[in-house]
């Protein structure tokens, strides 16, 4: 064992994990493995494990590869080597110090950003391997102690952070207050029955970043837009159990998304900057209840933002003039193609931009993507070491202002940027609009 | 309801100008109109932090720091949330309650009108209060709240303490089910979809009891059988309880612990009961994205690529109506049969009791229509709320809003 092992097995000590460990017998291990293995999966898992000729090309592709001076067992067939496959070879029979490694590989060691399906040749799905590893943790009870709670508070209460529901509306009610500075009639309109657009946001937004709430409804009085916020739960887009395989739950998540949608009657559901809540609508979450896109339209921000600048919903007064850079966020980028949309805004809204290389769907992972970061501070200073190329790459750019349009990135890159001392500051989208429109009622033909 | 026989249904047009509301307030929020169509009100800015409510161009004696959740009642008048001092509670026709609380939320009606339900917090504790009556035990946290129809209430309750991130102390089970405000004995990992029996004194939900197993409990008593999944249980009479359950990989109707249909579906849920007839209705997905709705066991010829979002039946249960949405536009599916009148959107439509006529509002590029069976009969509108038929069934209530004049119009169907 060399120094970097025993620090990763320091640092991945997690009472959830290891009380889970404690609990589990050799029996119900290959159960469950063999259950998931060979129950829960399909052609799929089959061609992907037997297509793999080992040929390496995905390891240049994974930034815990790159930032770990490309130490072969951060090779994205690596960790499926080490996990997937030996489960497979061993048929379930493995020990609890194989489970401690394999649950630390699944949850903090790939972003499932899937950058590196693109250099497969065969375009294997390193992250569904890795979400399948996952789902055994899940089953095993094995899961990291701070993504699970996320899970918990998921299921009892359909938002991720424990937010009760009075302190839900309290918050709204409060940041309608406070939007009345900018519009003196301005209205966060609760339960509007027929609304065009139901606007939805993390629970992090609520709880820790209630500003991005009042800054959306600005944007939205300002561009006349008809709109309403649900005061029941249904609110929260996010799905911290698609991480942690918890699909049961995901997909109840996601039910009680659209539902609420549905009984407000309204066209299309606009959501906040966030990466990884926008593929549990489009790909994930929906599917796990035999919908099989989204049944009402999603859109996400940065698709909502253009339409409004192109329209002329909102305009600018003068363009933001800091040096900035854009992070294409994974589940935005790789998995929806917004990438030059978001350009779009960037060039309408600021007047010095700079790329960061490499960009668009070949961008690197910010790090805290996968449901990474929700696992918590017992592995922060781990998730730094992870990111070195990531701090490499901004670094590159020079930026003064790095704008970020998906919540997890923006929480992981500003750890990256306090530890690498980058001195960036990082922003939404929603920010630079927010600070760039003029603030002015959009009336038709004006 | 149930007293429409007393409406005016000989009126032709009625009109109440509703623009005019925004030259005397700062400004109008949105609009409720009461069942019979003869008031339209709503909630109005008369100064920096005053609020009141305004109905027919009156508006109530009192102005609130704030209001919200205004609604129309089914005896005609209007109850709102309002806010004043620090406290807040509920007022009805601008006669408040007198229990004050700290936040109130979730605000239900039954039927009938008789009683008004909400969710309170007070100094960090949890409850509901019903008709004025706070229940007697409070939570430290609560969700689910439901208010049966004869005005019993119960929620999801924590019964027991935990610390922030404390998994091990979930892992226990925390909750339970309060009904009126007393909870039963079991904790469980999870509970959902409360569901009341038609007397309000019988409680039916979901529950998971591990990571894995997912059951129905009747009045805290657990099914034998353990499942994959559960959905929203319904009772299909005082002692038995159907739910749909995910078993071997498919949805399942089950009755009281056992099979009740034979098919396995990709999904299944919102299980719909005709009690006249004692036909059971579900929304499923026959396989992966293509819904239809199945009566007993055997389903529609209507299959949707999208959503069916509800279900309805007529008191009689000769008329099934399916809400669904279909390449994007939303429609109506009427035992079996799709209208042509695709829209943007598509609100809850109106049956007649025996089933013969089908009404509902749709929005189309912007605009509301009226339509009954399959045809548009009133148009144009800016706002059209649930239209009523008349008791013999030959006329309708139309209620909307028209440049700036709110109309309550009798048509003849």
């Amino acid at each position: 064992m060399n120094e970097n092992d025993a620090e990763i097995i320091e640092e991945a000590t997690d009472e959830a994990v290891e009380k889970g460990l404690e609990r589990l017998t050799s029996e119900r291990i290959s159960e469950v493995i063999n259950q998931v293995l060979h129950k829960e999966t399909g052609a799929r898992f089959k061609a992907y494990v037997d297509t793999c000729m080992r040929c390496g090309l995905c390891s240049d592709a994974c930034s815990y590869f790159l930032s770990n001076d490309r130490d072969p067992r951060f090779s994205p067939a690596a960790k499926v080597k080490q996990t997937i496959w030996e489960m497979l070879d061993k048929k379930g029979k493995v020990s609890k110090d194989f489970l401690r490694r394999a649950v630390h590989i699944a949850h903090l060691e790939c972003n499932v950003c899937r950058r590196c399906s693109m250099y497969c040749p065969f375009g294997i799905d390193m992250a569904y391997m890795m979400l399948l590893v996952r789902r055994i943790c899940h089953k095993l009870e094995i899961t990291p102690q701070y993504i699970q709670d996320t899970v918990n508070s998921h299921s009892v209460t359909m938002n991720q952070m424990w937010v009760k529901e009075d302190e839900w509306i309290d918050t709204l009610q409060w940041q309608e207050e406070d939007g009345r500075e900018e519009f003196e009639d301005l209205r966060i309109p609760l339960d509007k029955q027929g609304a065009d657009i139901m606007y939805s946001v993390i629970a992090p937004e609520p709880k820790f970043q209630a500003g991005l709430i009042y800054q959306a409804a600005v944007i939205m009085h300002a561009a006349g837009m008809n709109w309403t916020m649900p005061s029941r739960p249904g609110w929260d887009n996010s799905n911290m159990a698609m991480f942690t395989g918890d699909n049961e739950i995901s997909g109840r998540i996601a039910r009680t998304f659209f539902e609420t949608a549905a009984k407000l009657n309204v066209k299309r559901i606009v959501m906040g900057e966030c990466g990884h809540a926008f593929r549990s609508t489009y790909d994930v979450g929906n599917r796990q209840l035999a919908w099989t896109m989204a049944p009402i339209e999603v859109v996400h921000a940065i698709e909502f933002y253009h339409e409004l600048l192109t329209a002329g919903r909102i305009t600018i007064k003068e363009k933001f003039s800091k040096k900035v850079t854009l992070h294409d966020p994974c589940n935005v980028s790789r998995g929806r193609g917004l990438h030059d949309m978001a350009r779009k805004i960037v060039a309408m809204t600021c007047s010095d931009f700079v790329e960061m290389t490499p960009n668009r769907e070949h961008n690197l992972c910010c790090g805290a993507g996968g449901g990474v970061i929700n696992c918590g501070p017992p592995y922060k200073k781990e998730r730094m070491r992870n990111n070195r190329a990531k701090a490499e790459q901004l670094a590159a750019t020079g930026a003064e202002v790095l704008i970020a349009p998906c919540h997890n990135c923006h929480s992981g890159l500003e750890d990256i940027i306090h530890h690498y001392n980058l001195n960036m500051e990082v922003k939404f989208l929603g920010d630079v609009l927010f600070e760039t429109m003029e603030k002015k009622i959009y009336r038709p033909g004006e | 309801m149930g007293n429409e026989a007393s409406w005016d249904w000989n009126t032709d047009l009625k009109e109440i100008p509703v623009e005019e509301w925004k030259e005397r307030f700062n400004w109008v929020e949105d609009f409720q109109i009461s069942p019979d169509g003869e008031s339209v009100a709503s909630i109005v800015n008369v100064d920096e932090t005053a609020f009141q409510v305004c109905v027919n161009g009156e508006v109530w004696d009192n102005a609130y720091e704030k209001i919200w959740g205004l609604k129309a009642l089914p005896d005609n008048g209007f109850s709102a949330l309002v806010y004043d001092g620090e406290e807040w509670t509920l007022a009805r026709d601008g006669e408040e309650w007198s229990g004050r609380f700290d936040f109130i939320w979730d605000f239900q009606v039954t039927p009938d009108g008789k009683y008004l339900g909400l969710a309170f917090q007070k100094d960090s504790e949890y409850g509901m209060v019903v008709n004025d009556l706070p229940w007697d035990q409070t939570y430290t946290n609560m969700a689910g709240m439901t208010l049966s129809d004869t005005g019993t209430s119960a929620a999801v309750v924590q019964a027991a303490p935990m610390k922030a991130a404390d998994v091990d102390s979930f892992k226990e089970g925390l909750f339970s089910v309060a009904l009126n405000g007393t909870a039963f004995d079991h904790t469980f990992l999870n509970i959902w979809d409360l569901s009341f029996d038609a007397t309000g004194r019988r409680l039916a939900w979901g529950v998971r009891l591990n990571r894995e197993a997912y059951t129905v409990a009747r009045d805290d008593i657990v099914w034998d059988r353990t499942f994959q999944g559960v959905w929203k249980p319904v009772f299909l009479t005082p002692e038995n309880v159907l739910a749909p359950v995910r078993e071997s990989g498919k949805w399942k109707l089950f009755r009281d612990n056992e099979p009740f249909w034979k098919r396995g579906y990709d999904q299944l849920w919102k299980i719909t009961l005709s009690p006249a007839k004692g036909d059971i209705a579900a929304v499923v997905a026959d396989s992966f994205g293509k819904w239809t709705v199945a009566v007993n066991d055997r389903t529609w010829d209507l299959t949707c690529d999208t959503m069916i979002s509800d279900i309805f039946y007529s008191a009689d249960g000769s008329c099934l109506a399916a809400v669904f949405k279909h390449k994007g536009l939303w429609n109506l599916s009427v035992n079996q049969t799709p209208w042509t009148l695709f829209a943007d959107k598509i609100f809850t439509p109106g049956i007649s009791p025996d089933g013969s006529l089908v009404a509902v509002v749709i929005e189309k590029q912007g605009k509301y229509h009226l339509a009954v069976n399959n045809r548009i009969i009133a148009g144009d509108y800016d706002f059209l709320t649930a239209p009523v038929f008349s008791p013999d069934q030959s006329k309708i209530l139309v209620k909307g809003i028209e440049k700036g004049i709110y109309k309550r119009r009798i048509l003849s169907v």
